[in-house]
């Protein structure tokens, strides 16, 4: 038995916090309000003036695991994700092998059982190694609960192969994740292609090249009936193409943004930071501004982290040869708090909402509540406090981050998951 | 201000660059003398580190060090353990341990220059960075306009060509700006992007170019080898609309303006053959005026020195971001 004492809860339907007691018994949570009485024998937690909400669930993200174990592992990303206040994820399938198979997904899915502490979910590839040509075995792979297709890294470069999938798949329920990017255009470097890249001398990756996808994949998701859900959107007029395939409301599709597009830009690779170079690439202030309108309107249905860990060996090489990504489990809620919920750009609503009930209702899970009779699944998060995200307060394998050593306001004291307690600081 | 090394031209201060251009103009002095000699730096060990090919400023800096008095090695890239697959990385950690006093270093990967320089107590040299830049052949070009414009100010230079993949560009526009000079860009809207720096003009019209009535006309080599796609159409076409024809070469001449271009030159692309006997070319001035040049920033440079890092583009600061060492 745990009781929380005076919490301020957060929901995804208001931003106002509401101070309560939350008493939960073997897991659930058994009642809510004011001076409820102290259980005998359970453990009593004065959680005044911190705030209590549902556990975050991140459905992008790469936990490298099998073929890539240098990097990350199902236990180390799923203990970033506990250290970040993430009671759940979805992997992503660029593993090798790729998760292509009902017995590659089976292995990944039975391994995340016995390493994990949290659930860890799976999305499957649209293709065979996901080479964008032979489809791969996408029923297999439903009967073991994958519900998202995707061969995120690489864009199934051609139409009518995803065409073909969109028909194939919509009839079991499954719908599709699409990392838009023209190859051609975007060249083989993650730099937003403008002042910056001129600067540096890199041939950058204009935003069109991820925008003509983002439209061409809607239009695919239209004519098959099927539903899109777009990745890492990064500029601005691709988010305003989601809004304006929204608003005509004769197709399904959903939309997520991250962390880093919301809060850097290209400017920040300054003198080379490789902890700055992902795909999509940062592009300027004017897409933060959008990308950061476009979550508080809703044209963004998630927020992912695209959690991408590399080893620091591989990171430390030059822009150019540098791989791909940040790491984000560990500092998505925290660094979510102190750029936007404590400047008032957004409230905990947004946060709950977006990166918490959004993504478990994608994936046709129940959503986390603070609810009587809800199983336990939330955190407590000290709005005073700091975290410095040292190499050592970093669970994931890798630190390629750009908050490394930074200091943020806020911190993730508590993660509760049914009858445990995942993490106390 | 001292400084370990020279990475890009961005970073350095007006001062510093009126320093080494005076410092050039004394080291070009002894070029007159019968012993071109100085000791120095005597003692001091400078590696040659070229990933790509380079005639003129791979020999320039050789011989620059050695009238200087250095040991110059030159680091065998054909032969090396990079062809085992040897990373740049661990090849820097063999030449740290081998406390070499100065680095030159070409390599086609823009910003590798910096990480060299991040990982070692030598003094490292961008010899030129992919696209990024090429300090020393700004510092040569600069020396070579105010051998005849002893006050640039208000003079202007037009650089013609693929903008795009220029470190020649992005370096001397850079440094002729902050001497004062006008700098304008010519060429083919696919090679002179809408977003260089507002502070150049962009002409993609060479009769428009011409009415800004540029002082010089610098050329620049059509790096078709940097071009995964096609730029324009052709080369013939390119000379046409783009290149110093006979006739646009005789409107030059009676316009009085001089001609620049890095090397080496495509003949028959961005130059027409006549160029070479015209007699306000400054090509073969900027292939002499390199020597010393590179002579003041070896001279300059401190190497081993504990210096705050240059801050080249950091637009705003970007706390805890560095550079991870294994």
């Amino acid at each position: 038995m745990i009781l929380l004492q005076n919490a301020r809860i957060a929901t995804e339907n208001s931003p106002v916090l509401v101070e309560s007691d939350v008493l939960i018994v073997e897991g659930i949570i058994q009642n809510i309000g004011t001076k409820l009485a102290i259980p005998e024998g359970g453990r009593v937690i004065d959680a005044r003036g911190r705030v209590l909400m549902p556990g975050m669930f991140d459905a992008h993200v790469h936990f490298r695991a099998p073929g890539f174990e240098n990097k990350e592992t199902i236990t180390t990303g799923s203990e970033a994700a506990i250290n970040g206040g993430v009671t759940g994820v979805v992997m992503m399938p660029n593993t090798r092998p790729a998760l292509d198979s009902a017995t590659a997904v089976a292995t990944v899915l039975e391994n995340a059982k016995v390493r994990s502490r949290i659930p860890v979910y799976t999305s499957g590839c649209v293709t065979k190694n996901r080479e964008g040509k032979e489809l791969a075995e996408i029923e297999g792979m439903r009967g073991l609960g994958v519900k998202m297709l995707t061969d995120d890294g690489d864009t199934t470069a051609d139409p009518a192969v995803l065409l073909r999938a969109m028909q194939y798949a919509t009839e079991f329920g499954m719908f599709f994740a699409s990392h838009c990017e023209v190859l051609e255009l975007a060249g083989p470097r993650a730099l937003n292609e403008g002042v910056m890249s001129y600067r540096l001398g890199i041939k950058g990756s204009p935003a069109c090249a991820e925008e003509i996808i983002i439209d061409r994949d809607i239009r695919l998701a239209h004519a098959a009936g099927a539903h899109v859900h777009i990745q890492h959107v990064s500029s601005k007029l691709g988010m305003e193409t989601i809004r304006w395939w929204k608003s005509r409301g004769d197709v399904k599709v959903t939309a997520e943004v991250m962390p880093h597009h919301l809060m850097f830009t290209d400017e920040h690779i300054g003198d080379y930071d490789t902890n700055y170079k992902m795909n999509p690439p940062l592009r300027t202030q004017a897409d933060c501004d959008a990308l950061l309108e476009g979550l508080i309107e809703g044209v963004f249905d998630i927020i992912a982290t695209d959690h991408a860990p590399h080893t620091p060996f591989e990171k430390a090489q030059d822009f150019l040869s540098a791989p791909n990504g940040i790491t984000g489990l560990d500092t998505a809620l925290v660094s979510l708090y102190h750029h936007f919920v404590e400047p008032g750009k957004f409230g905990w609503d947004v946060v709950v909402k977006r990166y918490s009930a959004e993504p478990r209702r994608l994936m046709g899970l129940p959503v986390a509540a603070i609810e009587v009779g809800q199983k336990a699944e939330c955190l407590l998060f000290d709005t005073e406090a700091e975290t410095t995200f040292t190499k050592e307060f970093m669970k994931s394998k890798s630190q390629n981050t750009p908050f490394i050593d930074q200091t943020l306001k806020g911190r993730v004291d508590m993660v509760i998951l049914g009858a445990e307690i995942l993490l106390e600081r | 201000m001292a400084r370990k090394d020279l990475l890009d031209i961005a970073s350095l201060h007006r001062e510093e660059i009126e320093f080494l251009l005076d410092q050039s103009t004394s080291f070009k002095k002894l070029f007159t003398r019968s012993v071109k000699k100085i000791p120095a730096l005597e003692g001091k060990s400078v590696l040659m580190l070229f990933y790509e090919a380079s005639t003129r400023t791979h020999s320039s800096f050789e011989v620059a060090a050695k009238r200087l008095s250095a040991e110059v090695t030159n680091f065998d890239v054909a032969h090396s353990s990079i062809t085992k697959g040897e990373s740049v990385r661990e090849t820097i950690e063999t030449l740290q341990a081998m406390r070499t006093d100065y680095i030159v270093v070409r390599h086609g990967h823009p910003g590798l220059p910096g990480m060299i320089a991040r990982q070692t107590t030598a003094s490292v040299i961008n010899a030129g960075d992919g696209a990024h830049e090429h300090p020393t052949q700004a510092l040569l070009d600069a020396f070579t306009i105010k051998e005849k414009f002893p006050d640039p100010r208000g003079k202007k230079v037009l650089i013609i060509g693929d903008i795009l993949h220029s470190r020649v560009a992005r370096s001397t526009s850079t440094l002729l700006q902050k001497l004062g000079v006008e700098v304008a860009y010519l060429g083919p809207g696919s090679l002179v992007p809408k977003y260089v720096p507002a502070s150049i003009r962009r002409f993609t019209d060479y009769e428009a170019a011409m009415a800004w009535t540029p002082d010089v006309v610098y050329l620049l080599r059509v790096q078709l080898e940097r071009q995964d796609v096609q730029f324009f159409p052709s080369v013939r076409e390119y000379h046409r609309v783009y290149g110093i024809t006979n006739t646009r070469l005789a409107e030059i001449s009676d316009l009085g303006l001089y001609i620049m271009h890095p090397g080496p030159v495509n003949r028959g692309v961005e130059l027409c053959d006549a160029v070479m006997d015209y007699e306000r070319s400054l090509i073969t001035n900027q292939v002499e005026n390199g020597i010393s040049v590179r002579m003041a920033v070896l001279d300059w440079l401190t190497p081993g020195g504990d210096f705050p890092k240059q801050e080249a583009y950091a637009a705003q600061p970007r706390a805890g971001s560095k550079v991870i060492l294994p």
